[in-house]
Formats: structure tokens, C-alpha cells, sequence
């Protein structure tokens, strides 16, 4: 596996194998250790030091059930600290395919023009883009795949990413070539806008799956891992009713973020819940599917198509994140607009929580009302518009705070809540207080903890634990479901890297790559300039009771800084 | 006693009127969550399903009150997870 280095001003491009310290390494742990390594961390997020990186997880390339995802990370433009989002679809294993264990680019185009690149077998070439700029996501799709063949993996931004606004994500084709599955978090897109890069082009075509050492020992700990997967009564759960599912669990612990985090309780939640989106979606049918698979080889498929009235397709998928953040924290109870909604965010390549987080917030401003749709689309159009009001709230919930003297911002280093309302589960909370990449539901959630979520005693424990646990699945490259198979068969992940790269380590491996990322992550942020201050809930979560239990935030701050003391 | 209960994803109930997820009902004064579930007849352990009461989690003993809202949550451990947080692994 080597580390494919790409000059965006020069457009040169090198072939090299990875230093020794980076070889045990691979996605999100990867991406911590090339930004300490090689990017300045003063550097301005847009600016031609900082560098744009994509790293397959360690166990990506050999369809293992929901174990192809990449990471993708850099120096966040909206927080102003290392950032890796990871996405599942198809460009992970076509990376891995073409032996490539970092591709990295650098530098900045001294020119306006935009480029495609085209990675292959043979290296790699610049083509001009400028007959894509401005298209939607899911059009600039459509011409790269009929220009390069469907069988190309595409990492590509909308004009979102065009535009550097720090809710700009990078998209990912699924295993149906739908551009949807996207790298969200933390402004990447802007990033990859910054450079000069429309869309990158995998094209695996003539590779093999990536070497391992011991087929037989691997064939077995895959054995092993798939039956844990399919055993866990959870994978069924999440086959049938997708990540929505969450939607009435989190309202029943009064955590289902409301009317921009003033309530944890939704009056319309049966109308966004996954119970209720699996019935529509069934009755419309048509293009409607309720499982799906985002990755060729995933056994879970949480995914889903959701389709309108006469069974056409309005979106897929639809998460529960989305319905959160776009449902219930704008007051909108109907799934046929949250899908809309979605969609549009989609095209424009923007990050659908930092969206609809800042859409809570615009309504505190007074731009909208809480559950008119209507409106919410016309201010996403503002955002494809370029308007200076489309720009505000395209650059996320603080930004949107700050220009409109919003005191009740729900972020944490700049980058808006996921969809769980922290005082009300008060580990998630730390998470979101303390994670390196701001606030983040990836990062580690506790809302399956049998715990008293509203005792503030433990939860940094818990926190602890599911962080570390969280980094290692992104360094593997393991989604957060693979997780109900290893945490029942642990051995399994060991057993996997160790037939796969010849390597003899223990059961604890998971916690050891967690700890080496988290560790390099902060070292990172400290020498961005952060410090505890910056691990903390916004300060009216700590005074405001939540409806309808009353819980603030009381996590004591001594147990906030102590998150990463192991 | 009246409580009204969220039965969730795969402990819904079918019916000849479809699905039913929530219904309220009338048990005795003094009753426990464990009755609630023999009253409803449905597959619901410790080990596999949370049980949500007023927004905290609950045993099967808890004693139920008069307008207490009740989750079952199904599969949600699926005996992976534990009160201790150095155990909880994911």
C-alpha cells in the first residue's frame, strides 16, 4: 500500500510507500497522524498549507460486512481543528483496490480554473472541469459517469464546496452509483473547493483486492465476525427501520432535540419516526425500499430509499440525524418534506445537521417560523443562490448565531449537535463537549448505556470508553453497526489484521489504535491553539432546564478534562 | 392506574386493525413493570430490551404510577452492554 501525493498548483504527482510509523495505521487514525506530521496546525483551513487527505480504514478492500468506509479529513474550516468525517459507498475499496493507503492533496491552483482527477491503474491525470461548476451533486454524478463508465468510484462537492462554506461536505457514490453517501462533517468540502477540485475519479479497473498475508486465517475471522453481525438482534432492527429507529427512543429519554434544543420531546414524533417511515415507504412502494445497503458486502443495510406518493424516489437515504436535525429541531412532522429538504442539501453537497442546526437557529433570528417547510427550502435556496443570507447559514449554526445575536447555539468548537439533546444524555454530552472534531454523534454515543442518563456521575467514564472505541472502529475503517459483530466476537478484529498484514496484536487492538488517534487528534487542536475552554457544552445548556424532565448540563468540568486521562 | 406505552420497532403489535405501537392502559394499583409485561404478552427480557419509564431507565420490579409513560425498547443490549461503563463497548 503506498501514499499517493498530488500537487494541486503544479499538478505532479508522486508514488511512495508509507513511513514506518504510519503503517499500522489507516483512516481516521491515519489522518491524525499525517496532519501532526506534515500540516502546520496554525494554518489557515482554506489556505494552500493545509492538506486534504483520504485514507481507507486498515480493514478496508475485502468487502467485509460495513467495513469499506473512508476517511477523509484535514484542518476543519469550521472548527478550526483536525477534522475526520468518514462515509461508507464505494470509494474506500476502490482506493484500497488500487493499493492506495493515503492519497494526499496539497497546495493550492494558482489559477480559477477547476479540475477533475482521474486515478487509475497508471497514475493519475488533471482533466478541466469547468463545464461542471455550479451543477448539483447528483447531475455532476450523472456526466461523470457516463464520461468515465459506472464502474468508477467518485468522491466529488457540490456547489456548496464551491462556494468554501463550512457545511460543505464530499460526497461518495453508493453501491447503486447514487452520490449520497457523504463525508458531512466539519466544512471538507471547502476544503477540497479550495484546492480546486471538482471531483476525483477511482477507477479500480484491472486491480485486485488488497494483498493478505493469511487467506485462511482471514476466511475464518470473517466467518466468525459475520455470524457475530447476524446474530445480534440489533442488525435486524436496523435492517428493517434504519437509523430512524432512534427517533422514538431518543424522544422517549426526552433527547429528541425540538425547536432548536428547547424541548427533548417532538408532539409530531410518530409522524418522523422509523416505525412510521417503514409503513409509508412499504405502502407507497414504487421506488421505495426500507433496507438497503450503502456498501456492496454490508449485511446490515440500515440504508433506505424514501419515495413520494406515486412511489418515486424523493431521497435516499433518510437518516435519523437528518430527521432530527431537519424533523423535530425545526418543528416540521412531515417525512415527504424532511426528504425534500434532504434532497436539496444533498445536491448542493451540504452537510444536513449543520444545516439544520443552523435553520433552528435562523428561526430564533426570526427567518422562519418552526414547522414551515416551505420556508426552510426557500432559505436553502438562498444557500445555492450565494446570497449573503444563503452564505450565513451555508457556514453553520454559529456563524448564523453570531451574525444574528442568537444566544442558544447548539455547537460545540463550532460545529453543530448531532441528535441528541446532551442534558438529557449527559455522556453523549460529554462526547460532544469533549471530542477533538467538536460536537459529533460519530464520536461516540452513550444513549444505549443501561445508565441513569440524567446522573451527571459517570458519564465521562462512559464517554472515555465509547470514544476510544469510536476512533478505533474509524481507524479500521468499521462502520458504527459493525461494532454489534465485534463486540460480540472482540477477537475477531485481531484476528483479521493480523491474517491480513502479518502482524501479531492483541485483543485490545481496537483501544489501542482508538488511543493513538485521540492522542494525536488533540495534540493536533493544542498546537491549533485550543484548550480546555474549548471542551465545554454551550454555557445555557449548564442554566436552561430541558422540557419535559428539567435536566441541565452538570457534568463537573473537572470530569470534562479528565476524559482523556487513561 | 392509566399508563400509556411506546411499544418500539420489532414489539409492535400486529392486529387486524395493523400495527398498534401505542395504547394506554388500565393496570392495578401497586404494579409492577413486570406485570405490565405479562399483560401484554410480549417478548420483552432484561438482557435484550430497555424499559424507559418517564425518561429514565427502569427494572423490571419498578412499580408503576398513575400517567407513568413506558418504553420498550427491543434488542437494544443484546446482552453486550452493562451498567458498568468500563464494560460498555460501543
Amino acid at each position: 500500500m503506498q501514499v499517493w501525493r498530488i500537487n494541486v498548483r503544479t499538478q505532479s504527482f508522486t508514488q511512495m510507500p508509507a513511513p514506518g510509523s504510519w503503517e499500522h495505521l489507516g483512516g481516521r487514525g491515519l489522518l491524525a497522524r499525517i496532519m501532526v506530521d506534515e500540516v502546520p496546525a496554525t494554518c489557515e483551513p482554506l489556505g494552500p498549507n493545509n492538506k486534504l487527505v483520504f485514507a481507507p480504514g486498515l480493514l478496508v478492500g475485502h468487502m467485509l460486512s460495513s467495513c469499506d468506509r473512508i476517511s477523509v479529513g484535514g484542518k476543519s474550516p469550521l472548527t478550526g481543528g483536525f477534522k475526520e468525517a468518514n462515509a461508507g459507498g464505494t470509494t474506500g475499496m476502490q482506493l484500497a483496490c488500487l493499493g492506495i493507503k493515503a492519497l494526499i492533496l496539497e497546495d493550492q491552483p494558482e489559477t480559477q480554473d477547476w479540475n477533475l482527477i482521474y486515478l487509475s491503474r497508471e497514475g493519475l491525470k488533471f482533466l478541466p472541469a469547468a463545464d461542471l461548476l455550479g451543477l448539483g451533486v447528483y447531475e455532476t454524478a450523472q456526466v461523470l459517469l457516463k464520461r468515465f463508465g459506472d464502474k468508477v468510484a467518485l468522491a466529488l462537492i457540490g456547489p456548496a464546496g464551491e462556494q468554501r462554506l463550512s457545511a460543505a461536505g464530499i460526497q461518495n457514490l453508493d453501491k447503486d452509483r447514487v452520490p449520497s453517501r457523504i463525508a458531512a462533517r466539519g466544512g471538507l468540502g471547502a476544503v477540497m473547493g479550495s484546492k480546486g477540485i471538482k471531483a476525483i475519479i477511482i477507477d479500480a479497473t484491472g486491480t485486485e483486492k488488497p494483498p493478505i498475508v493469511d487467506r485462511e486465517a482471514f476466511r475464518q475471522a470473517q466467518k466468525m465476525f459475520t455470524k457475530a453481525l447476524m446474530d445480534h438482534p440489533q442488525t435486524k432492527v436496523y435492517s428493517d427501520y434504519g437509523t430512524a429507529a432512534m427517533a422514538r427512543m431518543a424522544n422517549g429519554f426526552g433527547a429528541l432535540p425540538t425547536r432548536n434544543f428547547t424541548s427533548g420531546q417532538f408532539d409530531g414524533v410518530e409522524k418522523i419516526s422509523g416505525e412510521y417511515m417503514r409503513q409509508v415507504i412499504l405502502e407507497r412502494g414504487g421506488e421505495g425500499e426500507p433496507t438497503h445497503a450503502c456498501m456492496p458486502g454490508c449485511t446490515i443495510r440500515c440504508s433506505n430509499t424514501f419515495a413520494d406518493k406515486t412511489g418515486a424516489s424523493l431521497v435516499s437515504p433518510l437518516e435519523y440525524e437528518t430527521i432530527g436535525l431537519m424533523g423535530s429541531n425545526l418543528g416540521i412532522d412531515s417525512l415527504d418534506t424532511i426528504a425534500r429538504v434532504n434532497w436539496e442539501v444533498n445536491d448542493q453537497g451540504l452537510d444536513s445537521i449543520e444545516v439544520g442546526a443552523a435553520l433552528g437557529v435562523a428561526v430564533e433570528a426570526g427567518l422562519m417560523e418552526f414547522g414551515d417547510g416551505n420556508r426552510a427550502l426557500d432559505l436553502i435556496t438562498e444557500i445555492r443562490k450565494n446570497s449573503p443570507l444563503g452564505r450565513i447559514i451555508g457556514s453553520g449554526a454559529t456563524t448564523t448565531g453570531k451574525v444574528f445575536g442568537v444566544l442558544r447555539v447548539p455547537a460545540v468548537k463550532g460545529q453543530a449537535m448531532s441528535a441528541y439533546e446532551p442534558r438529557a444524555i449527559k455522556g453523549t454530552g460529554v462526547t460532544f463537549a469533549t471530542s477533538p472534531q467538536g460536537a459529533d454523534h460519530t464520536s461516540g454515543l452513550t444513549i444505549r448505556a443501561k445508565v441513569n442518563h440524567l446522573d451527571p456521575q459517570g458519564q465521562a467514564d462512559l464517554s472515555r470508553t465509547v470514544q476510544i472505541n469510536m476512533a478505533g472502529y474509524d481507524t479500521l475503517g468499521a462502520c458504527i453497526f459493525a461494532g454489534f459483530g465485534f463486540a460480540a466476537a472482540p477477537e475477531a478484529i485481531r484476528d483479521l489484521l493480523n491474517a491480513r498484514y502479518g502482524w501479531s496484536v492483541g485483543t485490545d487492538i481496537l483501544q489501542v489504535l482508538g488511543k493513538e488517534s485521540l492522542k494525536l487528534e488533540r495534540e493536533f487542536n493544542r498546537m491549533a491553539g485550543f484548550t480546555k475552554a474549548d471542551d465545554r457544552l454551550p454555557e445555557y445548556m449548564t442554566r436552561e432546564p430541558l422540557p419535559p424532565f428539567g435536566p441541565v448540563f452538570d457534568v463537573p468540568d473537572e470530569d470534562l478534562d479528565g476524559v482523556f486521562n487513561w | 392506574v392509566i399508563v400509556f406505552i411506546h411499544l418500539h420497532t420489532t414489539l409492535q403489535k400486529e392486529t387486524p386493525e395493523g400495527l398498534v405501537r401505542n395504547l394506554s392502559i388500565e393496570i392495578d394499583d401497586g404494579a409492577r413493570l413486570i406485570d405490565l409485561v405479562d399483560i401484554l404478552g410480549i417478548e420483552a427480557d432484561e438482557a435484550h430490551t430497555l424499559f424507559v419509564v418517564q425518561g429514565q431507565i427502569a427494572d423490571l420490579d419498578h412499580r408503576l404510577a398513575e400517567g407513568d409513560v413506558v418504553h420498550f425498547i427491543p434488542a437494544i443490549s443484546g446482552g453486550n452492554f452493562s451498567a458498568e461503563p468500563k464494560k460498555y463497548t460501543l
